[in-house]
C-alpha cells in the first residue's frame, strides 16, 4: 500500500506472476506447486501471485522437463499436510484421546488455530493397548506431533509414536519447565518431583 | 449531484420521480450525454489497491467513480465444527452495506443475494482442491454504493483472494452494462442504473477466456445480446490487465 510511485530497478529478473498467466510450453515444463496445466494440455500456467522459479530436472530421471514453481511472496498462513511435523499445545486428555491446538506447521506460524487429536494407538510404537494418556500428556503440554491424515470433520489426526516425536516442552505441578530424563519421564528442577510423559528425543 | 437539502421534505419522492422519467426519456436518445460525460462504451476509471487491512490474510480497496468497496479473505482456516468433512475447501462469502453506503440510511440492505452471486462467480475461479476441509472466507463490505456494485464486488474479492495466496485457475474480472431502448451503456452509475430497461452482468476469467456468471434481467434480443456481450468481454479483459498490473506493484513495492 501507500503512494503509486514507480520502483526503479526494483525488480531486475525477479518476474512477478499472477494467476492466470502464461508460465510456457508443457512440451518443456511441468507444472509444479502454484502453477496448472491448462485444460487444453499445451500451457502451463500460473495460479499464484509471486516470483516465477525454475527447478531443473533431477538427473537420470526419464522426464527431461524442468518443473516451474511460483513462489507466493506473501507470508501464507500454514495449512497441516499429512506427512508434515507439527507443534501443538494438548488442550484436552482423555481415556483414549489428547486433543492439541495445531500451532506451527514445519516451523511456520499459522494464523488460527488447527484442531488435532491423538488417539491412544498413535502415542508410541510399542505396546500400543497399554498406554495411558494421562501418563503421556497433560493439558497445556507442548508436543512435537505427525499429521497422519486429514482426519475427520473437527480434527486432525496426529501421532508421536517416533523416537524424535512427543512432549518437548512441558510444565510441572509446582509451575517450574521440566526438564527430560527419560524416554517416559521429565523432572522438576524446583521440586524434583518426577512426572510421567512421552518425552520426545531432541538432539 | 442534484442539491440535497438540509432538511426532510416529503415532496422529494416526487421530484425524484419526475427526474427519474425525464432521465429515461433522454436516455431513449442517440444523442444522449451521460451526466459524467462518459461516452457510452467508456468505464469510470478504476483505482484498487491491495493489502488493505492488515488483520486478513489477504485485502483489497477498490474504487470506480463513487462506488467504494474493501473486501478481506480469511483462510484458510479451520471450518465450524458443525461441518460436514468434505476432501475439498469451502468458499464463504459475505456481502454486507454500511449503514451510509446509500443517500438513504439502511436501503442498500436490499440487496441480500449479493452474497449468493459472489460465490457463484468467485466458486469457477478458486481451486478449491488445493485447501481440503477448510474454509476460506470473503467479506465484502461496500462503503459508498455509486452504482455497478456487484461487478466491482467480484473484481475486488478476486483481487483479495490473489492477494491473499490462494490458488485461483484467474482473475475474475465484471463489468456490467445497462439497455436504454437502443443504447447500451457500459458501468452505469446508479442513477443510470436506477431508469434502466435491462442489465447484463457478465464475470469472467478473460486469460481463460471463460465465463464464471452470467447474470440477465430485461428484454433482450440476440442480436443486442452479442453486442453487449462482446463489449463486456472485452471490457473485462482490460479491467484484468489493470489488475495484474496491481498486483505485480504492490509485490514489487513490498519487496
Amino acid at each position: 500500500m501507500g503512494a503509486v510511485s514507480m520502483v526503479g530497478g526494483g525488480d531486475e529478473g525477479d518476474d512477478v506472476v499472477t494467476p492466470g498467466e502464461l508460465l510456457g510450453d508443457s512440451a518443456h515444463l511441468v507444472p509444479g506447486r502454484g502453477a496448472y496445466l491448462a485444460p487444453n494440455g499445451r500451457s502451463v500456467r500460473a495460479s499464484l501471485t509471486g516470483t516465477r522459479r525454475l527447478v531443473p530436472p533431477p538427473p537420470g530421471s526419464s522426464d527431461q522437463r524442468s518443473v516451474v514453481e511460483v513462489v507466493g511472496l506473501k507470508a501464507h498462513g500454514a495449512v497441516p499436510q499429512p506427512g508434515s511435523i507439527v507443534v501443538a499445545r494438548v488442550t484436552k486428555v482423555m481415556a483414549r484421546i489428547a486433543s492439541a491446538d495445531i500451532m506451527c506447521v514445519q516451523s511456520k506460524a499459522v494464523r488460527e488455530k488447527f484442531t488435532g487429536i491423538i488417539r491412544q494407538q498413535d502415542v508410541r510404537a510399542t505396546e500400543i493397548d497399554k498406554v495411558d494418556m494421562y501418563q503421556s500428556f497433560r493439558p497445556g503440554d507442548i508436543v512435537r506431533a505427525l499429521v497422519l491424515s486429514l482426519g475427520d470433520a473437527r480434527a486432525y489426526y496426529l501421532s508421536t509414536a517416533k523416537n524424535e516425536l512427543g512432549v518437548v516442552s512441558a510444565q510441572s505441578i509446582a509451575g517450574g519447565t521440566m526438564i527430560p530424563i527419560s524416554w517416559t519421564e521429565m523432572q522438576c528442577p524446583l521440586t524434583g518431583q518426577v512426572e510421567q510423559r512421552k518425552v520426545a528425543k531432541v538432539d | 449531484m442534484a442539491t440535497t437539502p438540509m432538511t426532510y421534505s416529503p415532496s422529494q419522492g416526487a421530484e425524484r420521480r419526475q427526474k427519474q422519467q425525464q432521465m429515461r426519456r433522454m436516455s431513449q436518445e442517440l444523442d444522449w450525454k451521460r451526466s459524467d460525460g462518459r461516452s457510452f462504451h467508456q468505464c469510470r476509471p478504476a483505482c484498487l489497491q491491495t493489502g488493505a487491512t492488515n488483520a486478513a490474510s489477504g485485502s483489497a480497496y477498490a474504487e470506480f467513480g463513487a462506488t467504494k468497496v474493501i473486501v478481506s479473505v480469511f483462510g484458510p482456516r479451520e471450518s465450524k465444527k458443525a461441518m460436514m468433512y468434505s476432501d475439498i475447501g469451502r468458499l464463504n462469502c459475505n456481502v454486507s452495506f454500511t449503514t451510509f453506503a446509500t443517500p438513504i440510511r439502511g436501503q442498500g440492505s436490499d440487496n441480500k443475494e449479493y452474497s449468493a452471486m459472489l460465490h457463484k462467480a468467485l466458486e469457477g475461479a478458486v481451486i478449491l482442491e488445493s485447501f481440503p476441509k477448510t474454509t476460506v472466507d470473503v467479506f465484502a463490505l461496500v462503503l459508498e454504493s455509486g452504482g455497478g456494485d456487484l461487478p466491482v464486488i467480484i473484481s475486488c474479492a478476486s483481487l483479495a483472494l490473489a492477494d491473499a495466496g490462494i490458488m485461483m485457475y484467474d482473475l475474475v474480472s465484471s463489468v456490467s452494462v445497462s439497455c436504454f431502448g437502443k443504447n447500451i451503456v457500459i458501468d452505469p452509475t446508479a442513477e443510470e442504473e436506477a431508469c434502466q430497461d435491462g442489465s447484463l452482468m457478465i464475470a469472467c476469467m478473460p486469460a481463460r477466456n471463460e465465463v464464471t456468471q452470467l447474470t440477465l434481467t430485461g428484454q433482450w434480443s440476440t442480436a443486442k445480446t452479442n453486442e453487449a456481450m462482446e463489449l463486456c468481454m472485452d471490457a473485462c479483459s482490460k479491467l484484468a490487465s489493470i489488475m495484474r498490473s496491481c498486483l505485480k506493484k504492490s509485490a514489487n513495492l513490498s519487496s
